[in-house]
């Protein structure tokens, strides 16, 4: 049983291949030659559209729009959810980092964490005190890194793209901004 | 004239950046009365030497805005504690471990680095992850297991250790239980520094259980992905995060609480898009590290 569930999820993961994914533009991005921002444009893809995700680049994704083959920005396009891969990087990182069936979670016994849950929740000092013991130092967290060959580079915080939507108003969270 | 002072008295009201400076002088001449019970050191657990701290200064603190450090992490310990009454700790120290050194690395990468950080996996199928002030941070086993990369690990952390950089709860508790403790304090119903922070934040853990505005959410999203790159990570993980997310049923009960909290996934990826543009065009390519996610037990 186990045996065939696992033989249909290679399957299906089989014949889904990473390039397959069908997205949607969700702002204007400019199709460009190459993956990156100097690579000359041959046309421009509008918010909305439908997409064929081909590959991923960095900060880049090659789409294919009405013929027309291009990059555009990763973050300009967001997939359907009819892909198994998810989403555009999920999809694009399906060839290194396959869903492992190992990992699908049991249906039986699933536990939520409700509001009403939260509310009555008492205090828990032993869980506290176990927190603490996994805590790590910054020597140990650096030591980690290094491990991990992961290198840290200054990068500015990001600031909103208009005031408008930060605070007050959040009536439109983005759909009619007009792109820029 | 006046109506333009009142307009603006409003607005930022409603963004929660009034340090409540009116209700400072009110609180003044109530405390000069009012300020007699000693301060008692509490049962539940206190970071050393704010026991020392008179009642009443906490108070004051806590309902005006000047949160000591010390009173972030008593207030965040609080609600971590009542946190992990509601879901334990996953009983695997390895994972536990793992996530601490993954989200210690991220959180080096801040203004706040040497805060007391810690990070917890805790029992539940829910997608969620949650932050207290002073540098607690969990994630359901539920998402956990949803996560595919160390990156996207960092993401989601980055997402959470946002929230208390720019103390969005903190700021939360302090526009609406401010009050409450008041009337607490007032009755002399509070007896110490532990019950002044449980009144202050409510019953149990439901301060993670209420929303922050959406401005607080798309700005945590935005220095998630900061901090992802600043500590050598692909910065993209946590927007395929949300992506995944956002393709879970809404009616998914695993998700109900999540997306009664955060604006939807498809608004927060919108948000981070627009704000992006192309400020991350130079960035150099990060590590995804897939082949490092630590697999349950």
């Amino acid at each position: 049983m186990k045996l065939t569930f696992s033989a249909l999820l290679l399957c299906a993961m089989v014949a889904a291949p990473a390039w397959a994914a069908s997205g949607t533009m969700i702002k204007d991005d400019d199709l460009r030659l190459g993956a990156t921002a100097g690579a000359a444009s041959v046309g421009r893809v509008s918010k909305g559209a439908s997409v064929e995700v081909l590959a991923r680049q960095g900060g880049w994704t090659q789409v294919r729009h009405a013929g027309a083959t291009g990059w555009v920005r990763i973050l300009s396009v967001k997939t359907s959810a009819e892909n198994t891969g998810g989403n555009v990087l999920g999809a694009l990182q399906l060839g290194t980092a396959r869903r492992d069936p190992s990992r699908v979670v049991a249906v039986a016994g699933v536990r939520g964490l409700n509001e009403e849950e939260l509310r009555s929740a008492r205090f828990n000092a032993n869980e506290l005190t176990r927190l603490d013991q996994y805590a790590s130092s910054r020597a140990d967290a650096e030591q980690f890194a290094r491990g991990a060959g992961l290198r840290a580079i200054d990068v500015a915080y990001i600031e909103p793209a208009s005031r408008v939507q930060e605070g007050a108003s959040n009536s439109r969270p983005w759909g009619e901004e007009s792109s820029f | 004239m006046k109506s333009r002072f009142l307009l603006l008295a409003a607005s930022l009201l409603s963004i929660g950046l009034v340090q409540a400076g009116e209700l400072d002088s009110l609180f003044k001449s109530l405390l000069k009365n009012k300020l007699a019970p000693p301060a008692q050191p509490s049962e539940s657990a206190q970071p050393a030497g704010s026991a020392e701290k008179p009642l009443g200064h906490l108070f004051k603190a806590l309902t005006t805005g000047n949160t000591s450090l010390e009173e972030e992490v008593s207030i965040g310990q609080q609600i971590a504690g009542n946190l992990l009454g509601a879901a334990p700790l996953v009983r695997d120290d390895g994972l536990q471990r793992y996530v601490n050194r993954v989200g210690r690395w991220v959180s080096l990468q801040t203004e706040r680095p040497d805060l007391a950080w810690h990070f917890g996996v805790i029992e539940s199928d829910d997608l969620n992850a949650f932050a207290a002030p002073g540098g607690y941070i969990f994630l359901t086993k539920g998402l956990y297991l949803k996560l595919k990369t160390e990156a996207e690990l960092a993401g989601v952390l980055g997402h959470e250790i946002g929230h208390v950089l720019r103390q969005h709860h903190l700021k939360l508790l302090q526009k609406s239980h401010g009050v409450a403790a008041l009337g607490g304090f007032l009755s002399r119903k509070v007896k110490n520094q532990g019950e002044l922070v449980q009144n202050l934040i409510g019953n149990g853990a439901e301060v993670v259980a209420r929303g922050l505005d959406k401005g607080a959410e798309y700005e945590a999203d935005r220095i998630g992905v900061v901090l992802s790159a600043r500590a050598g990570y692909d910065a993209y993980a946590l927007p395929a995060v949300l992506a995944e997310i956002g393709h879970v049923a809404k009616a998914d009960k695993s998700v109900s609480l999540l997306f009664k909290t955060h604006p939807h996934p498809e608004d927060r990826l919108g948000q981070l898009s627009e704000a992006v543009g192309d400020k991350l065009d130079a960035l150099p390519e990060g590590k995804s590290g897939a082949g490092r996610l630590y697999r349950l037990r």
